[in-house]
């Protein structure tokens, strides 16, 4: 599998196709995958992939980094599950899809942090999204490198993220509040939620803009409900439950449990999941006249 | 520093009595910025207006806060004395201390009417600071018009408008103008044939130079705003060439396939190619596509063999047209409820149990019976009759709450042309009340009791079943406080007069305002009956509710009128309250384009100086913006700002609270 990534990759620069390969190589100690930009058909051979590849690399095709667009026109390895940001991305107008070639890779599921690699993928390890992954053989490529992964998705979504929010439901607001006002306290403001986050392109965040200064920048009671409230609302419709941002945050809190309970919303709400169709934008900002209005009393 | 006038209005006592207005504006008077306060029994009255004027002058004040009503009543009035005094529009804000304030707390300390009114004027103060000098935005006024519905009502505002010397396009769904009127036999209370008196209005519309007809055709989609109209209209295939048909009749003589006719309401059967009714406007057939053996499954083309002009085409598609309009009227009509409702009264299981209009039919000269009354089951002269009034209306369980208005006057009606008709019959009516408010109305139904002898029977009826031919009728009469059995021949439902089935649609299409009936919203029931509260769309006739002829016609003249004050000057001035994208932080995500639903946002290069595209932005177009403010909202990074409604307005607004 990596040996047909390789050749693709070394293939692609050679032809002058792309200017860059966004992959994933390992660090000095061969112990962690971490993202690498290959430039030279000679590097590719640093290209891998395997179970550890957890990190969603579709950031890098964004606004925010400026400096890897200004190289070219890029390839970039994606699982199915990273493809699904990209196709928002395009839906949004971030990237043109003519102007990024996707390397998609079939997947049997990766480690939720790669700290927790023991040499073997089991189910405990596996972030929720893997057990209900309905892309494991990506659908949106130009090429597919490896072999068709046969797994259908239960019906009813599990793993913890799920367990959590059917736990949730049953919960008084008084009780859910006090969770995550409990949750948000420990936030830092340090927003590595909104850095690892490829749909939070915003070349300037409502957070950072200052005349007014809608949401306080302080690590504050106040200002981190306001963030947290804001960058959740943000995602609606959106968020294609990568759970990249949870990842991220070093004071654990647990936003994959927002994005999931928001993504099962919008799907009995609208009928629409993220990330499968580049032509449509996604609901919360279309109107259309079948659009429930039951809550409007 | 800014030199702000604060003017506090006791609005008679519709203030005063809750608020303490003389505190309010000596609680403005030490805020910083303020130079002038005062407060007066009525700023609105032409010497509060003028005192307002000359304070402007006198102490060169630079903006003004007027703590009064609701800023739809009177921020006009306001902002147009400044005008006069010298200072910008603009820089006159509304606190509304009356709607928000003063009319819902009833506290006779005024305590906490007051302190309300000081954090409102507060507020906006503070927003006030943070205004900005804007200036009016001119538009061109495309001057034709739309009209939607064919109907009486359509017809009076399109044949009004036309007559004014402004161009209209009239789309009709049926294949023919005429609506619900031209079924009508006779009409009340004056008795003249619904037809002769509508068909000549029907011809005067299609002859009309000023008037592009459209029948058979739907409106599909509507784009812009007031003045600036675009409309799709689906044209559908009629399968006849409209230029060559001369509507000689060969075709629907020839054809031979027949189905129920809807224009007949089931009574007599149609050909698969027809016009609804003899006076079809214009008298040129369609095919009716799911029921043509021709078109289905390439059988039979008898129509095409006789045809002289050689104008049916099978293959013929809908056509989508587009139009620009300067303004629309709404004009579509109702339909009747269905009657399936009401198993009681036996609609569909027995032939003789008919609605309103199917009577309206066999009443009528030009019906499947040529005027004789007849039972739809085997042709006899019904000898007794019975009506039913309010099947469906009044009846909030199984109907709708409200009176369809027109029943008891055609019911009337009906019993008098039943006994003009078959004299020695013999009708009968169950109604709740007899409502006849209006110009002779009730000299009419006195006239159906008293000389035509119509047996009105006050109660409700609780069953109708067949025994022996007759269809017997039970029901009270709580007059006399007795049961009553009659045997009829025949029986007439008054069924309710409901929204037409695609109101909800076509009202979100062009973004008007429904009820929960899906009758449209006027602007105002009273003040503003044939307006929206979409600029530049208006209303006539039932598609507003249940009303008679008379009503509809003068709606639609009301509507036509209010398009011509609408064309009378050349260009639009519209407020300059526009939404602004900050293009340095733009991301171009393009979610305000896809939200706007004025198609006011394009897409905009930005180009270097070697002409090289840089990258893309929002950008909006101000003559089709209307600062509804959506595009604000949907902008995550807050690149969007509104003139007159800045984040910095708002902001301060709120931290002054």
């Amino acid at each position: 599998m990596e040996e047909q990534l390789r050749k693709e990759a070394r293939r692609l620069l050679t032809e002058g196709e792309v200017a860059v390969v966004i992959g994933y190589g390992w660090n000095s100690r061969k112990t962690r995958v971490t993202p690498v930009f290959i430039t030279n058909p000679d590097d590719a051979d640093k290209l891998v992939f395997n179970a550890l590849c957890v990190n969603n690399l579709s950031i890098y095709l964004t606004r925010k980094y400026k400096d890897i667009k200004a190289l070219g026109k890029p390839a970039i390895v994606a699982k199915g599950c990273d493809i699904k940001n990209i196709v928002i991305c395009v839906s949004e107008g971030q990237v043109a899809r003519d102007n990024v070639y996707i390397i998609g890779m079939s997947c049997t599921g990766v480690v939720y942090k790669q700290e927790l690699w023991q040499g073997e993928l089991t189910d405990n390890i596996m972030p929720t999204k893997c057990h209900n992954c309905e892309v494991r053989n990506p659908h949106v490529t130009d090429i597919v490198i490896g072999d068709k992964v046969d797994f259908t998705p239960p019906e009813e979504p599990t793993g913890m993220v799920f367990d959590k929010i059917r736990e949730f439901d049953r919960k008084t607001p008084k009780e859910r509040w006090d969770f995550w006002i409990d949750h948000f306290n420990r936030c830092i403001k340090c927003y590595a939620c909104r850095q690892a986050c490829s749909l939070c392109y915003c070349e300037r965040c409502i957070t950072d803009k200052n005349q007014p200064q809608w949401i306080e920048t302080s690590a504050h009671e106040r200002g981190n409900l306001a963030w947290n409230l804001i960058r959740a609302q943000h995602l609606t419709g959106r968020c294609t439950e990568c759970g990249e941002c949870e990842r991220a945050c070093p004071a654990n809190i647990p936003l994959n449990l927002v994005n999931s309970k928001q993504a099962l919303i919008v799907k009995e709400s609208f009928g629409y999941k993220s990330g499968f169709d580049m032509e449509e934008h996604p609901p919360m900002i279309v109107y259309k006249p079948e659009d429930k209005d039951d809550f409007i009393k | 520093m800014p030199r702000i006038g604060v003017f506090v209005c006791q609005c008679g006592n519709n203030i005063a009595s809750t608020v303490d207005t003389a505190k309010v504006a000596e609680e403005m008077k030490d805020m910083p910025g303020v130079v002038y306060t005062a407060d007066y029994k009525f700023m609105c009255s032409s010497p509060g207006q003028e005192s307002l004027k000359e304070t402007v002058k006198e102490h060169k004040l630079d903006g003004i806060v007027v703590a009064a009503c609701s800023p739809h009543m009177h921020e006009k009035t306001f902002r147009k004395a400044c005008e006069k005094a010298g200072l910008n529009p603009y820089k006159c804000e509304i606190a509304n201390i009356r709607e928000q304030c003063s009319w819902v707390h009833h506290d006779e300390t005024k305590k906490t009417g007051t302190i309300k009114s000081i954090d409102l004027t507060r507020m906006t103060l503070e927003r006030l600071k943070r205004n900005k000098d804007l200036t009016k935005i001119s538009i061109p006024i495309t001057k034709r018009a739309l009209v939607i519905g064919g109907g009486v009502a359509g017809i009076q505002a399109a044949l009004d408008i036309a007559d004014g010397g402004r161009d209209v396009i009239l789309v009709e769904k049926e294949p023919s103008l005429g609506g619900n009127m031209a079924k009508l036999s006779e009409t009340f209370p004056t008795m003249d044939c619904s037809q002769c008196i509508m068909t000549p209005k029907m011809v005067e519309v299609e002859l009309h130079d000023r008037i592009t007809l459209y029948t058979y055709s739907e409106v599909e989609k509507v784009d812009g705003y007031i003045g600036n109209f675009t409309v799709t209209i689906r044209k559908k295939a009629r399968f006849v060439d409209e230029d060559l048909c001369t509507g000689c009749g060969d075709c629907w003589n020839k054809c031979p396939f027949k189905i129920d006719s809807e224009f007949e309401h089931g009574l007599t059967k149609r050909k698969v190619i027809y016009t609804p009714f003899p006076q079809a406007v214009p008298n040129i057939p369609v095919i009716d596509k799911e029921n043509c053996p021709k078109i289905q499954k390439d059988k039979c083309g008898a129509c095409a063999l006789v045809c002289g002009p050689e104008c049916i085409d099978f293959t013929q598609e809908d056509k989508i047209v587009t139009e620009d309009v300067g303004a629309i009227v709404i004009a579509t009509g109702f339909d009747l409820m269905k009657n399936s409702k009401f198993a009681e009264y036996g609609y569909g299981k027995y032939k003789d149990v008919i609605n309103g209009l199917q009577f309206e039919r066999l009443a009528s000269a030009s019906g499947p019976t040529a005027g004789e009354i007849q039972r739809p089951s085997d042709g006899k002269v019904p000898q007794s009759i019975v009506f039913i009034q309010c099947v469906g209306s009044r009846n909030e369980e199984k109907g709708v709450s409200y009176c369809s208005k027109i029943c008891c006057m055609y019911t009337a009606k009906h019993t008098m042309l039943y006994k003009h008709k078959v004299h020695d019959g013999q009708s009968y009516v169950f109604y709740m009340d007899i409502r006849a408010g209006g110009k002779r109305y009730e000299e009419f139904t006195r006239k159906a009791i008293e000389e035509d002898g119509a047996m009105y029977l006050r109660g409700r009826v609780s069953r109708v079943y067949e025994k022996n031919g007759k269809l017997v009728v039970q029901g009270a009469d709580t007059l006399s406080g007795s049961q009553v059995v009659i045997e009829a021949d025949m029986v007439v439902l008054a069924t309710a007069l409901v929204s037409r089935d695609n109101a909800a649609d076509l009202a979100q299409k062009l973004g008007v305002g429904y009820d929960k009936h899906k009758f449209f919203s006027e602007y105002h029931p009273k003040l503003k009956p044939v307006e929206t509260v979409t600029g530049g769309i208006y209303l006539a006739g039932t598609c507003v509710g249940p009303m008679d002829i008379p009503e509809s016609v003068s709606m639609g003249s009301a509507a036509a009128s209010k398009v011509q004050a609408l064309f009378s000057a050349d260009m639009l001035d519209r407020e300059p309250i526009t939404a602004e994208v900050a293009e340095a932080t733009c991301n171009a995500c393009w979610d305000c384009v896809t939200a706007c639903p004025y198609t006011a946002i394009d897409r905009t290069e930005i180009k270097n100086r070697k002409g090289e595209v840089v990258s893309m932005v929002a950008r909006v177009n101000k003559g089709l913006c209307t600062g509804c403010g959506t595009c604000v909202a949907a902008c995550r990074s807050k690149t969007i700002d509104l003139a007159g409604y800045t984040d910095e307005q708002v902001y301060a607004a709120l931290n002054a609270f």
